[in-house]
């Protein structure tokens, strides 16, 4: 090339790479990591050690949900999400979350993306869809494998593959399945609360440790201050003080205001974390 | 160039080709009660090489992260390629290629990989086009054999040529390499020498920093010092260079015989703790070797002694401790 195609040609004006590039390229780099693969593994290894414990002590052994799960295979998948959604569930996505934002700046590749550039909301935007597929993934995990656990080890007696509710009436394979799949999509409402959170927290630092430290720390805060009594007043402003909704899939009729509530909360919560994340980004030294 | 106490006449100004490639005005960043820079006016002229020379903590990184949008400055502006930054950023960035504080890139991927996620983000390059452009990038730093490794196990060289190939991936106007043969053999440094030789062959503008005189003599065209978040010098290299009446210094254990063989011959020469210094008014190096080998005094080594920045940038770093 001669100096004068690279030096003096007039600017051709703003330009930025696909956003499907963009976002292909994030999942890859998220999908891909060692660490990602280890934690959805292991997630999916919660319903398959649930089944696994329910056979051996041959029947209702356990307390609450897990009674339930004997004999009546496809509520092991909503037992086993109710179960990983206390603690582990929000690690793995507050983990990706901490790589998004911390782990790169940390990384001196945050900078990169910077510099190429990518405009500071996209980079939110790609981390945060980003986030969002480790905790699709995450439940997908524990779903899938709940499933085939439940159907496989459990079994379905005399429920014809169909699930016995709570209520104590019997409901259809089809219509179980879909109430499977209404608290996995509850469950991904949920998770992309804490992960925006987590993301609002990543965005504060460059160090992933503390983005950890902070959201489960908060967790457990809010599960200490829900048992408080004269906190009553605090309980709807809790994320996790409706997480237990995710059993009224159990329930039949099926009540709709408890997973509705907590829905909108995680609504909230998503939002205020996402715009305290741009905000926080805009001016970020990178 | 706007210079400082040196060389208060030494403006390079471009000569007829528009406006400069970087153009900073009263630029100064303040951390709490730090001043990391302070005011600093300056032109780079389109496709000269800059070498931003300075002591560690002199300001040299901060500078270069204003420039690039990556800071914001407390006061003043930055213009690239003449474009305000932060505004114009998406118009300019892509043209720009930069390589700051060090590498950066993801330790389980590898140097392949890493460079495609790189690839990914830049404007210019077409999705179809970025297999192409990334072995490319990867031949032109010689790294083409060990792409496949993970970037974990690449020793520092290897880390900070894959820097380069990620400046490298796109055909750049301007390109900002801040430190670029920290850590670097031999090898490696005479690599990064060839690469901003082709980019100013090319005629990108070039901006390098260093705390390594030898590294900025080396490469690059113009000259920029800085000290304490100040800029003291600035110019063209062979201006600040020489300056001033040039000496040279040769190494020998003949101290006494070299000064009185010289001064016979008319030149001047005193004793240093090493040996002479012989100054070269009115005659040449070839001329003052031929004529202390022949008056018998064994010459270890012979160096041009510089003032003007040499000494300048001496006293800066010995002042810092650094």
């Amino acid at each position: 090339m001669t100096a004068s195609e690279v030096g003096n040609a007039p600017l051709t004006g703003p330009m930025r790479a696909p956003l499907v590039r963009l976002l292909r390229s994030e999942l890859r780099w998220v999908l891909r990591r060692p660490r990602t693969q280890i934690a959805l593994g292991l997630l999916a290894l919660v319903p398959v050690l649930i089944g696994i414990g329910i056979v051996a002590t041959d029947g209702p052994g356990g307390s609450g949900l897990l009674t339930q799960v004997a004999g009546n295979g496809l509520v092991l998948p909503i037992a086993a999400l109710s179960i990983s959604l206390a603690l582990l569930l929000p690690l793995a996505v507050t983990m990706a979350a901490a790589d998004a934002l911390a782990g790169e700046s940390a990384h001196g590749t945050l900078r990169g993306l910077l510099l190429a550039p990518v405009s500071r909301t996209r980079v939110v935007l790609v981390k945060a869809v980003g986030v969002l597929a480790v905790a699709v993934a995450a439940v997908a995990a524990v779903t899938v494998l709940g499933i085939v656990t439940g159907l496989v080890l459990v079994g379905s007696s005399g429920t014809a593959h169909g699930m016995l509710t709570l209520s104590g009436t019997e409901i259809g394979p089809g219509s179980a399945l879909l109430r499977v799949s209404l608290a996995a999509a509850w469950t991904v409402g949920q998770l992309a609360a804490v992960g925006a959170v987590a993301l609002a927290v990543s965005s504060a630092t460059e160090h992933p440790l503390v983005v950890l430290a902070a959201v489960l720390g908060g967790l457990i805060v809010f599960g200490v201050l829900s048992t408080i009594p004269a906190l009553d007043w605090l309980q709807p402003m809790l994320l996790t003080t409706g997480w237990f909704a995710i059993t009224d899939v159990l329930r039949d009729p099926l009540p709709l205001d408890g997973l509705a509530s907590s829905s909108l909360r995680a609504g909230c919560y998503l939002l205020i974390a996402l715009v305290l994340t741009l905000a926080r980004t805009a001016t970020r030294e990178a | 160039m706007r210079a400082g106490s040196v060389t208060p006449t030494a403006t390079a100004t471009p000569s007829g080709r528009g406006a400069p490639a970087i153009r900073v005005q009263g630029l100064r960043k303040v951390f709490g009660h730090t001043v990391a820079v302070s005011s600093v006016d300056l032109d780079v002229p389109t496709g000269a090489v800059l070498g931003v020379l300075g002591p560690n903590g002199s300001g040299k990184t901060t500078m270069i992260r204003m420039l690039l949008a990556l800071s914001r400055p407390t006061a003043g502006t930055v213009e690239l390629l003449g474009k305000k930054v932060p505004a114009a950023a998406r118009e300019v960035l892509p043209h720009v290629g930069a390589l700051v504080e060090g590498p950066g890139f993801h330790p389980f991927l590898s140097g392949r990989e890493n460079l495609r996620r790189c690839a990914a983000a830049e404007p210019l390059l077409s999705t179809q086009a970025i297999p192409d452009a990334v072995e490319r990038a990867l031949q032109r730093v010689d790294l083409a054999e060990a792409a496949g490794r993970r970037y974990r196990a690449y020793s520092l060289g290897m880390k900070q040529r894959l820097g380069l190939a990620a400046v490298l991936l796109v055909p750049r106007r301007l390109v900002v390499l801040d430190e670029p043969t920290n850590g670097l053999d031999p090898a490696g440094t005479r690599e990064v020498r060839r690469i901003i030789a082709e980019l100013h062959a090319g005629g990108a503008t070039v901006l390098v920093s260093s705390h390594l005189l030898t590294e900025v003599e080396a490469t690059c065209t113009h000259v920029a010092v800085l000290d304490h978040g100040s800029l003291i010098a600035a110019g063209p290299l062979t201006a600040l260079l020489d300056g001033e009446a040039p000496a040279l210094d040769v190494r020998t254990p003949d101290s006494t015989v070299a000064v009185q063989a010289l001064r016979a011959a008319g030149i001047g020469a005193v004793t240093c703790p090493d040996g002479v210094r012989v100054e070269l008014t009115g005659t040449d190096p070839p001329t003052v070797v031929a004529l202390l080998v022949g008056a018998g005094v064994a010459v270890h080594e012979v160096r041009r002694w510089r003032t003007g920045l040499d000494e300048l940038f001496a006293q800066l770093t010995e002042g810092n401790g650094s």
